[in-house]
């Protein structure tokens, strides 16, 4: 209940924005709730399944071109986004069932690898993406319409985690986590399972990449596969905490408030810095913002999986005799 | 087509690789740490060396000695400061560190040398004539000394005792403990041993090819995909990956063009980690 007050408030809040907020204010949101949405389906793999995933960046790029080349095209940006997300599912499908196969060290790598073998066709099919010149897009007028979709998809994220938190499904996910073999012998089909949330991470990503690109009105390969996005995602679910409902949407907001008072006083060196701020969050707070205020118990914070929670405490209906035997 | 040529060119340039990515996996070897940075600390070594050659107008053996050490000192305070406290927790822990580490050590590079390209006009020029090839002799040098240094190290691995130990932290940390050898003492020697190995192939390809902040991310990701196809933990599998890798990508730049070329390294490594994760000649590695 308390979750789901929080996510209404906050949705409401960040629906505010534009009708009361500068031009500022819209555009760091419009940035904001493009990182909220990838923070959330990196928690999916990543936080809940619990496979370090460092090729989040190649849904976000591949996403973008593909709704780049189809807005030039013609299509309109909406639409472009949604083909866009399609285009990662697409993706995701057979490189989930492949690259699942391997855990820990091979799968962070070969993903990682995934994303510069993109980037590498994006500048090498220069006839279809134009290389390292970029793609331009007519300018968008404006913001208003883009930031709502970015909110829905954001919001909409975070109102999916919660679900999946107070689920089977998230149990699932968790038990695969912490020991897969044990988690397939329980039962649970860990292969189907892995493919479908490594498939349903890719699809937000994709269809904010092709977003991403029409707020810029262009793309080019240095900014649809930067590492630097990647970086910063995973230190926001890192920062609010993983494998929990608030957790991203938490350190995305801190880490984008800091990022941008960096950038507002340091920019030379703020590249440097976001870096060395990821560095002590891994150092300082690894099990991140939201964990910690959880084992306070502070009021206010609501409880992992309270539903089940409630299921779980139900007195259980006393057996009879009979079945005792 | 000219395949002796490619394939002259293709070992020179794997014996680079081979250095990199050794240096690599002796550091995931005794830490199961897989060092993004490693590449970056190769792109400060190639740009210091121009600084030294072309700045202070010192001969190029003296950033061949020099170097390394540099390297060898920014892995060991890397080590010491931030990645000792996160060896034996989760594997994002440290993956994001490193990570985090490689991009405050490109943006600081961009800081003190600029974004731009910097060459070594001059520095080992001129070609000999081998095999009836005449092959460039900044590569050969390249080559020669990164084979050697390879070697020494792999001699030093088999058979010094220092060397012994370093194996055992590898293949069975907590008997190695057992038996008395200090875990922390040969993680820092590796580390920088590893880093010092980064920054010798920087100095190496400093002639050949033009350096700049980025050179980590298109270089040294290079290393990933020799020691995924080695086999991680192999140093054998290593060096001979590396000159398989450095075969393939000049061929495969000469059929398909530079770009897919290196991309090609990649999809390379994702077939081996799907057909056979362990490697070439991987000791099976538990994650």
């Amino acid at each position: 209940m308390k979750s789901l007050v929080i996510i209404v408030v906050s949705a409401g809040l960040a629906a505010l924005i534009p009708f009361v907020g500068s031009e500022y204010a819209l555009s760091f949101t419009v940035q904001l709730f493009v990182f909220v949405a990838l923070a959330y389906s990196w928690n999916l793999i990543g936080g809940y399944a619990g496979y370090t995933h460092f090729g989040q960046v190649a849904f976000f790029g591949v996403g973008a071109y593909t709704g780049a080349l189809l807005m030039n095209a013609g299509v309109h940006w909406l639409l472009a986004a949604a083909g866009a997300g399609v285009s990662g599912a697409l993706l995701a499908l057979p490189l989930g069932g492949a690259m699942l196969r391997v855990k820990g060290p091979f799968f962070a790598i070969g993903m990682f690898g995934m994303a510069r073998v993109c980037e590498s066709f994006a500048l090498g099919f220069d006839g279809i993406t134009q290389g390292g010149t970029g793609l331009y897009l007519t300018p968008v007028t404006d913001l208003k319409p883009l930031f709502f979709v970015l909110w829905a998809i954001a919001f909409g994220m975070v109102a999916l985690t919660w679900k999946l938190d107070n689920s089977r499904l998230g149990i699932q996910l968790l038990a695969i986590r912490e020991d897969e073999t044990a988690a397939d012998a329980l039962g649970i089909r860990t292969t189907r399972l892995k493919i479908g949330t490594f498939v349903a991470s890719a699809i937000a990503p994709a269809a904010v990449g092709s977003l991403y690109a029409t707020y810029l009105s262009f793309i080019d390969p240095a900014t649809a596969f930067a590492p630097m996005t990647e970086l910063t995602t995973i230190a926001m679910v890192l920062l609010g905490g993983m494998g929990t409902t608030f957790g991203p949407l938490v350190g995305a907001v801190v880490m984008s408030v800091v990022n941008e008072l960096l950038w507002s006083r340091f920019p030379e060196i703020y590249l440097a810095l976001v870096g060395a701020v990821i560095l002590a969050v891994v150092l300082f707070m690894p099990r991140g913002i939201v964990s910690f205020a959880m084992r306070r118990a502070w009021w206010w914070v609501p409880a992992a999986r309270s539903s089940l929670r409630r299921l779980a405490s139900r007195p259980t209906p006393s057996r009879s005799p009979k079945e005792a035997h | 087509m000219p395949v002796f040529e490619l394939l002259i060119a293709g070992i020179l340039l794997g014996g680079l690789y081979a250095l990199m990515a050794c240096g690599l996996n002796l550091v995931f070897g005794v830490m199961r740490i897989i060092n993004f940075a490693h590449g970056d600390l190769l792109a400060v070594g190639a740009l210091t060396t121009v600084s030294i050659v072309t700045g202070l107008h010192l001969p190029f053996f003296v950033a061949i000695v020099v170097v390394p050490l540099l390297t060898a000192a920014l892995g060991l305070a890397m080590q010491v400061l931030v990645l000792r406290r996160l060896a034996d927790g989760p594997m994002i822990m440290s993956l994001l560190a490193t990570f985090a580490l490689s991009t405050i050590l490109v943006n600081l590079s961009i800081l003190i040398w600029g974004g731009g390209y910097r060459g070594l006009p001059g520095v080992l020029g001129g070609s000999v004539h081998l095999l009836g090839q005449d092959v460039a002799l900044s590569r050969l040098v390249a080559f020669l000394v990164a084979m050697a240094v390879t070697l020494l190290v792999w001699w030093f691995l088999q058979s010094t005792r220092f060397g012994r130990a370093i194996r055992s932290v590898s293949q069975a940390p907590e008997l190695a403990v057992i038996n008395g050898i200090s875990i922390d003492a040969v993680r820092n020697v590796t580390f920088a041993l590893g880093a010092a190995m980064a920054g010798l192939a920087g100095v190496l390809l400093a002639p050949t090819f033009a350096s700049d902040p980025q050179l980590g991310a298109r270089f040294g990701i290079k290393a990933f995909a020799v020691i995924i196809v080695g086999g991680m933990g192999s140093y054998p599998g290593a060096m001979a990956a590396a000159l398989l890798l450095g075969v393939l990508e000049v061929f495969g730049g000469y059929w398909f063009g530079q770009v897919i070329g290196s991309a090609m390294l990649f999809l390379v490594m994702l077939v081996v980690l799907l057909v056979r994760p362990r490697g070439l000649l991987g000791m099976g590695v538990r994650a």
